[in-house]
């Protein structure tokens, strides 16, 4: 399930893409997920490990990617129990926040309204022990701590 | 500083071109989008100069402020452009709310964090898209977007008006709504303005707040009026803008200063736009019959001529004819 923690929170790693440039593993890049995740957010295509294909920028390493992309693939496979700050990402990372938080127990720290979308879905919110299901509810619970 | 700077960054893959016009710029939107790139070119440039590879293009210096030592940095800068990657905690704190406010420097900050000690512009929050490409070449075009594009869902014909504030505007606002059996609320600061907007109930209700200075709770306004489509924002400068910008006053220099405002606005006076436009009416109106106090409206203001020549210059909102009495 998704949690979240809205707000400023001790412990959270407040600026996750500088935490992926020093702790990922090459074998994130190649998963066919983080393949997915990577052509639908930043429109690159993983050729290697080390090499990605940007249409705006070339060959480049993963370093490269966008600050986005890093944080959902710490979200992805980091197993250190890190927090990351998903206010690095942009609302195009929110529909696989969601696939992420379906798909394990996945908590992280949100300090802005990122847009769910208009489906409905189910997010833990931490700071209040509340279950949200759509953007109405998860705004109105959202407004006292972001 | 004052003054409208264009920018242009570019090396032989990505060309950014926009214009940087108040003393905050904020920068945010979808990831992917450029951001991290701009900023790494700025500080290449600043670095190596021309043996970068990156061509600038401004009349002020370029630079990235960032690291434990940007106090000390921004102490020792003056007509400068300052671009800060979202990574610098510090653009939350007091110290560097403090450390900006009348400086002589532009800042544009990069994060999608609320920063609430700061008090920057709805049109000055900005996403970066690609907006075409070099012939023949793989180079691409990056431009600047208003992320809160001023009029979204205006105008509306209005059945209820919640102003921000409890002065002036306010004053003006009742009069007017009272006129036309509209009912009319202060929101009693722009912090309220969410709880306001979550108690609306089904009439096409309208927000009227400063636009100069609402920019920290526009992530939060505009999430919550997606899930209430009757309620809509309209966002002037300020209202002391709006009675400048109806003409009431009859003044060249006004009209001069509102084509703009940019030119005469120094960041080292005025924190905000609005203090600017408060202070200039103010000003303007001293000795007159219009003179402007902002804690409590002079009755002329209310005065029909006057009035109507205000709201004829509000294009946002669609005034109900008058009850008859």
């Amino acid at each position: 399930m998704l949690k979240i923690y809205l707000g400023e929170m001790k412990g959270a790693i407040y600026h996750p893409p500088t935490y992926f440039d020093n702790c990922y593993e090459d074998e994130w890049l190649t998963t066919p997920l983080a393949k997915e995740m990577i052509r639908d957010v930043d429109r690159s295509e993983v050729i290697s490990a080390h090499l990605i294909d940007s249409p705006v920028l070339g060959p480049i390493p993963p370093k490269d990617l966008s600050g986005g992309i890093k944080t959902l693939l710490l979200m992805a496979y980091d197993t250190d129990g890190k927090i990351f700050n998903a206010s690095v990402c942009g609302d195009n990372c929110a529909k696989w926040i969601l696939k992420l938080g379906e798909q394990k127990d996945l908590t992280i720290n949100l300090r802005h309204v990122m847009r769910f979308g208009k489906d409905p879905f189910e997010i833990l919110i931490l700071n209040t022990g509340t279950i949200v299901r759509n953007m109405s509810e998860f705004v109105d619970v959202a407004e006292a701590y972001v | 500083m004052k003054g409208k700077k264009r920018v242009i960054i570019q090396n032989n893959r990505v060309h950014y071109e926009f214009v940087i016009k108040r003393n905050i710029t904020i920068i945010q939107g979808d990831s992917a989008s450029g951001k991290t790139t701009l900023v790494n070119m700025i500080r290449q440039a600043e670095n190596l100069g021309e043996s970068s590879g990156i061509n600038v293009s401004c009349e002020v210096p370029c630079r990235v402020l960032e690291g434990v030592n940007w106090k000390i940095i921004l102490e020792n800068s003056r007509e400068s452009i300052f671009f800060i990657d979202e990574e610098n905690y510090f653009i939350k704190t007091e110290e560097f709310a403090s450390a900006i406010r009348g400086s002589e420097n532009y800042f544009v900050l990069i994060t999608r964090e609320n920063l609430y000690n700061l008090p920057y512009s709805v049109e000055e929050i900005y996403g970066l898209h690609v907006s075409g490409k070099y012939r023949d070449t793989r180079k691409i075009y990056q431009k600047m977007y208003q992320i809160y594009p001023k009029t979204a869902r205006l105008p509306v014909r209005v059945q209820k008006i919640i102003t921000e504030d409890s002065n002036s505007g306010y004053q003006f606002f009742e009069n007017v709504c009272a006129e036309r059996n509209i009912t009319c609320e202060s929101a009693g600061g722009k912090t309220k303005i969410p709880e306001m907007i979550g108690k609306a109930g089904t009439e096409e209700t309208c927000i009227i707040a400063d636009g100069a200075a609402i920019g920290a709770e526009m992530n939060l306004l505009s999430n919550k009026i997606e899930e209430k489509q009757n309620v809509h924002l309209y966002l002037p400068e300020s209202f002391e803008w709006l009675i400048l910008n109806s003409d009431l006053l009859q003044d060249k220099e006004v009209r001069k200063i509102l084509e703009n405002p940019e030119d005469y606005i120094d960041s080292t006076e005025f924190f905000s736009w609005e203090q600017y436009f408060t202070k200039l009416l103010i000003q303007k109106t001293e000795g007159t019959y219009l003179q402007y106090k902002k804690a409590k409206l002079n009755p002329s203001y209310l005065q029909d001529k006057n009035k109507n020549k205000i709201l004829e210059s509000i294009q946002g909102i669609q005034w109900k004819i008058k009850s008859l009495k």
